[in-house]
């Protein structure tokens, strides 16, 4: 549970008007919550009559009115009424507002535009991001920024001159269906009412871990702007390596710089085996990117990777400004010229990345969730580039490979250069629930193995009860020792000192679910997967990834993949054969050296 | 698989999984009924005590709560601990009606019989609510309203005085600063009746004594409190 109580609290309820302005030739829509600073902008642009059509609304409400009539003729003046029927008609039939009267002879009076300092100061921070209001005040507290002007005039100001988008958190679509303009989604908005304005409101709850997106409340845009800012520090961004590149890894990373290069692509994915150093591949791109003065983000669903990946990139890159944005990072809102940033928090970047590097496509909680594709296309710039980096790609971006769609450079060995662990199937259509003797037996005979080899063993089941079941019946089994035998999942209170105790090599036999089928790296080790036919939970990618944690090191670069079930299914198959066909093809390039 | 497929129930507002009937799944039901099990609540103030002890807390054996009696859904700890947070902090109203329902199970089996006439919720002041853009004690009482059909008096007990949050304060510093915090704006609408007063937790019960003083001076009858948390009476245990 999140400790820190609460998000930066919204003060600011946008409630404005939509209004129309006359010029010598053309009129304009536009919507306001100060209109007497639209007033002071139209006037100065040679514009004269001023003209509100409705009401105080929300945001939300106002935009979709402004957006429904933007391209309306508008050229011609006292069409006003005509407009505000129409307005008034379209949000009954569409949004269920009440009728207004038309504010007659409403007058407007002109405000003093912002202090230009100010202006530019607020322009220069918004660069590349999306924010809340109340997240734009957070990040001038970090950049000891102060402004005596209302944030959301100055804001407001830059909307009129194009520098920043206005859009609200939760708006409509052409058919008046609400949508989250934040995240993309519409399929968990609540209605309610909010306290603070007293208006109809709607919340959405797909986003809501990163504040409340609401129907009145506003969205600041800026996208990065297209001149190159230029560094105060030489340029010379080749990575600091700390081993040499395989020959598999040299050409992957030779073909990863010129999809940036060349730019003619936008996508491209970059297909490695596990434990092939796709990360160190990607360099390549990034330092092209960086060295063209461009802006680079490295993004992936974890914390932990970030975290780490942070340290070692900074060793890499020691003469460049990285920076690390994750759930809890002191320092979120400051530039940089790479940002590493969990998924999550690429929902605070507006056009901003040349180069969008996306890590462990498949991985929780990227995988199927498309709020976090979109917010990561948001997050890279109109003429930017992207580039997926996985061992197990999801389907969509399998079929637009073998579509041509898609780019694609596989990277099929690892740097020891030792073919991949081929999984041995063994099956048994009577082979049932614990206490069955066969299911032992398959196990003993695997662990023997094991233990002959004076190696580790990850055994995997498809279940937290199954993890406790099992751990029991080895401990009983009386053929191995109990304390050689230890459980961990998910929930499990010891999880992080069991697994260090098993990488340190305190006990041989680990018993655990699908929460270890990334991230752990253990040189010498075999793996078990037991009910591998269990397809709710052992699909093809998850067994890929299984199957790779093993031979990662060159002191045992080929270990032992199990996959035991009753039957063989197509995810055991397909990821039987995508092991090979890897092996195949780093054979065919003459990257396995043994 | 084919309940899979052609599932006609909803999926619990907390975890996700599909399920056919109640407030949330069975897992997260089980989940909750844990954070009370091997307790009881108090006879008047609700606040759970060990199975074995009296029936009545220490702190109602020194002096009796003003309110006639309060009860709670559950213990302020575990998943409940965790809905309250994500409802009060992130705003996350799904959870709204479930916690209603609950709500209106726990009314319903402390009061039997006894009908009350006006559910009142506890106030925020008018900054406050205006940062939180909801109270959460007022969406609960309409929940609860909604389930009960009672009717629902959100303007009869206002906030006017801005406190600093209960929350890290000692029994007497929570009394003190909630002096004079309330006002009850229509009285004609309580005289003699019996009210449900709504709050999301309650800790020492400083917030539902003081509300309960002003809706009694304003002519109230008797004020039963409901809850969705209260504290555990243990001699190491604080909320």
């Amino acid at each position: 549970m999140n400790k820190v109580k609460g998000y930066p609290q919204s003060f600011f309820c946008w409630m404005g008007y939509v209004y129309l302005v006359y010029g010598k030739n053309s009129g304009h829509l536009g919507i306001s919550h100060k209109p007497g600073l639209d007033f002071t902008f139209w006037v100065r642009q040679g514009y004269k009559n001023f003209k509100l059509l409705t009401p105080a609304l929300p945001i939300g409400t106002a935009a979709f009115f402004r957006d429904l009539f933007l391209k309306s003729n508008l050229d011609r003046e006292g069409n006003n009424k005509q407009l505000i029927n129409k307005i008034m008609t379209i949000g009954r039939r569409l949004l269920g507002l009440t009728s207004w009267e038309p504010t007659k002879g409403a007058l407007v009076e002109p405000l003093m535009p912002p202090p230009i300092d100010e202006i530019e100061l607020i322009k220069e921070i918004m660069e590349g991001r999306i924010f809340w209001r109340e997240e734009l005040i957070q990040s001038m507290i970090e950049n000891k920024i102060k402004v005596r002007t209302p944030l959301e005039d100055i804001l407001h100001w830059l909307h009129l001159k194009g520098d920043i988008l206005l859009f609200p958190g939760v708006g409509y679509d052409a058919n008046g269906k609400p949508c989250c303009k934040r995240c993309g989604q519409s399929t968990k908005l609540i209605k309610v009412k909010c306290a603070a304005c007293q208006s109809e409101d709607f919340v959405c709850e797909e986003c809501l871990n990163m504040g409340q997106s609401r129907l009145c409340r506003p969205l600041y845009a800026r996208q990065k702007s297209e001149k190159i800012a230029k560094r105060d520090y030489e340029v010379k961004c080749n990575p600091k390596l700390e081993f040499d590149l395989s020959l598999a890894q040299k050409d992957a990373y030779d073909k990863a710089k010129d999809f940036v290069a060349k730019g003619k692509a936008k996508e491209c994915l970059l297909w490695a085996v596990c434990g092939a150093g796709k990360t160190e591949v990607a360099y390549g791109a990034i330092t092209t990117v960086l060295e063209r003065g461009g802006k680079v983000l490295y993004t992936c669903p974890r914390r932990e990777v970030i975290r780490e990946l942070y340290l070692r990139l900074r060793s890499v890159w020691p003469q460049l400004s990285i920076k690390a944005v994750y759930g809890g990072s002191t320092d979120k809102y400051s530039q940089a010229d790479l940002i590493l940033a969990t998924t999550h928090q690429t929902l605070r970047f507006y056009r901003m990345f040349d180069l969008v590097i996306l890590d462990e496509v498949d991985a929780f909680p990227l995988a199927g969730n498309p709020m976090l594709y979109h917010v990561v296309e948001r997050a890279r710039h109109q003429s930017g580039q992207v580039l997926w980096l996985t061992a197990t790609p999801p389907t969509n971006l399998i079929e637009r490979v073998n579509r041509r769609e898609l780019e694609v450079i596989y990277l099929p060995a690892r740097h020891h250069g030792y073919p991949l662990p081929e999984p041995k199937i063994i099956t048994d259509p009577f082979l049932k629930w614990f206490g069955n003797k066969r299911v032992l037996k398959f196990l003993i005979k695997c662990i023997e193995v094991t233990l002959k080899q004076r190696v580790q063993i990850l055994v995997f089941v498809s279940s937290v009860m199954e993890v406790k079941k099992l751990v029991k019946l080895l401990a009983n089994c009386n053929l191995i020792q109990p304390s050689w035998v230890r459980g961990c999942y998910a929930n499990c209170s010891r999880r992080e000192e069991i697994i260090n105790s098993f990488r340190k090599g305190e006990f041989p036999i680990l018993v655990t679910t699908t929460v270890l089928e990334r991230g752990v790296t253990i040189p010498r080790l075999n793996v078990l997967v037991l009910y591998a036919d269990d397809e709710r939970v052992f699909d093809n990618n998850t067994l890929v990834q299984i199957a790779g944690r093993v031979g990662r090191a060159s002191t045992y670069p080929q270990g032992n993949v199990w996959f035991i079930g009753q039957r063989v299914t197509h995810s055991m198959a397909s990821a039987c054969k995508q092991i090979k066909n890897f092996n195949q093809l780093a054979y065919k390039r003459g990257y396995l050296l043994k | 698989m084919l309940n899979l497929l052609f599932f006609k129930g909803k999926f619990c507002t907390w975890c996700g999984r599909p399920f056919r009937y109640g407030a949330f799944c069975h897992n997260c039901l089980e989940k909750l009924d844990y954070s009370k099990q091997q307790l009881k609540p108090c006879k008047y103030c609700g606040r759970f005590l060990p199975l074995n002890s009296s029936d009545i807390c220490s702190q109602c054996q020194v002096e009796l709560p003003v309110f006639h009696k309060a009860r709670a859904v559950g213990a302020y700890r575990g998943i409940l601990k965790e809905m309250i947070w994500e409802l009060k902090y992130k705003g996350r109203r799904s959870l709204v009606k479930p916690l209603g329902q609950l709500l209106a199970n726990i009314t319903i089996k402390a009061l039997r019989t006894e009908r009350p006439h006006i559910i009142v919720p506890v106030p925020l002041t008018k900054f406050r609510l205006r940062a939180r853009t909801f109270n959460q004690s007022e969406l609960l009482a309409l929940a609860l309203g909604k389930e009960l059909g009672i009717s629902v008096g959100n303007d009869i007990l206002i906030r006017t005085k801005e406190t600093i949050p209960q929350a890290g304060l000692s029994r007497q510093q929570r009394w003190r600063n909630l002096a004079g915090a309330f006002r009850v704006k229509e009285p004609s609408k309580i005289r003699g009746s019996h009210l449900l007063l709504v709050d999301d937790v309650l800790t020492t019960g400083a917030t539902a004594s003081v509300c309960t003083h002003f809706l009694l001076g304003s002519g109230a009858v008797k004020i039963t409190v409901v809850t969705l948390a209260t504290g555990i009476e243990k001699s190491n245990y604080s909320l």
